[in-house]
């Protein structure tokens, strides 16, 4: 391989490197605002610790362990908000999910960082989880419509929602 | 004999010429293809391949790593956004640590925007990004009275869990400040902090033929002209007797 072609494949390589290494990504709402938007100002955070019986269920939702040992999470009487991340295909999607009850009131994408798919932030998509609850097995107890170009972040929204679920209830002891 | 015949044996025989000569490009290009598509399922976005030899080919130059923080029993040394913590590899990604400081029950790195909470075995505790720290960019790290102390634009913060923060006094602070290492310390740390490229990345530029240079995409669209060659003179192969035999 000669220099010239050399140095143009490592500029590629740099390229989508730092593109796919852009850790801010598309930043719908910064996610202390939305913490802040929920509950009309932010409270301290509380934190779960991940035990080890916990570790297991949350690897179980996600498909992979989870990545660190304790959850931050912010509630005020019925009402907790997580804010989650999870990879779609390649990058990590943030969002934020609303528990109240058990049952998730809302969820919102607030940081897209993949290349595709951002669908999954509109309305339309989200609205499904609205009300949706913990079945058996910690699955959802209703089917999410999926997006189609949008399936690996599409799964990746639902296994958050499984977890913020789930981390509610582990969070209720 | 016909110059229909004639075409028919000229077109079977490249037909079978090409297909054979191309068959191990052809079998390449729909593995690589094949695995590629499915990425996400064998997590290759992930997997590095870590050999100097391949960022030689890709002409990347490592950095090599000069300094390192030590708190306590603990040290920290970072290159191409590879963290060394107590002799155990981070991943891949990470940012340029800014200091690193022991508390009782915690290790705390910190980066110009986010701090890596340690067990004392090195497990990830949290990741704080900007969102949950009291400013940044975080301009230094630092311990004081068993609390964890940060510095920034805004004004010194500190805290004794990486949770809730209050303003901290500007005096009685340890601040954590790199130690430069020595010719073989830098020798032996380079070597385990080599930058790796991820096996997508990699299969990519085999898919499309970067990986050899400035011709291997074209001749990867060569072997593109090709199939098309093949397909059609397969179709024609496949359909030009049927038609002789309708017509009989």
């Amino acid at each position: 391989m000669d220099s010239r072609a050399r140095r143009s494949l490592a500029l590629l390589t740099l390229v989508l490197g730092a593109a796919s290494g852009y850790a801010r990504g598309e930043v719908y709402q910064e996610p202390a605002a939305f913490v802040a938007e929920v509950f009309g100002s932010t409270p301290a955070p509380k934190v779960l610790w991940l035990t080890r019986e916990i570790q297991a269920q949350a690897a179980a939702i996600l498909g992979h362990a989870p990545a660190q040992l304790r959850q931050r999470y912010w509630s005020e009487t019925r009402k907790s908000v997580w804010i989650l991340e999870e990879t779609g295909k390649e990058e990590l999607i943030t969002a934020g999910f609303v528990v109240v009850e058990g049952r998730i009131d809302h969820v919102r994408v607030l940081v897209y960082r993949e290349s595709r798919g951002q669908e999954v932030r509109q309305g339309v998509f989200l609205k499904q989880f609205n009300d949706a609850k913990l079945a058996q097995g910690n699955r959802l107890d209703r089917d999410i419509d999926g997006i189609v170009g949008a399936t690996l972040s599409v799964g990746a929204v639902e296994r958050m929602a499984r977890l913020a679920l789930y981390f509610d209830r582990m969070s209720h002891g | 004999m016909s110059p229909k015949l004639l075409l028919f044996r000229f077109l079977r025989r490249w037909h079978a010429r090409i297909g054979f000569a191309a068959v191990v490009f052809f079998l390449f290009l729909a593995a690589t293809g094949f695995v590629l598509n499915h990425s996400a399922d064998f997590d290759l976005n992930t997997r590095y391949v870590h050999a100097a030899w391949l960022l030689r080919w890709y002409g990347l130059a490592p950095e090599s790593p000069r300094l390192a923080f030590r708190s306590g029993r603990h040290d920290l040394v970072a290159a191409n956004g590879r963290w060394l913590l107590d002799g155990r590899l981070s991943g891949e990604k990470f940012p340029q640590p800014l200091g690193l400081v022991e508390l009782p029950d915690m290790v705390v790195v910190a980066s110009s925007t986010s701090l890596y909470v340690y067990n004392k075995d090195g497990t990830l505790i949290d990741r704080l990004d900007r969102n949950a720290l009291p400013a940044v960019p975080v301009q230094a790290i630092g311990s004081g009275a068993q609390q964890l102390v940060l510095r920034t634009d805004l004004g010194t913060f500190e805290s004794s869990d990486a949770l809730s923060w209050g303003p901290a006094p500007r005096d009685a602070v340890a601040w954590s400040a790199p130690a430069e290492l020595s010719a073989a310390e830098r020798e032996r740390y380079a070597e385990l902090l080599e930058p790796g490229i991820s096996v997508q990345q990699l299969l990519l530029d085999l898919h499309s033929g970067r990986l050899a240079g400035r011709y291997g995409p074209l001749a990867v669209d060569l072997l593109a002209v090709f199939l098309a060659v093949l397909s059609l003179s397969g179709a024609w192969l496949f359909l030009k007797p049927r038609h002789r035999r309708e017509r009989h």
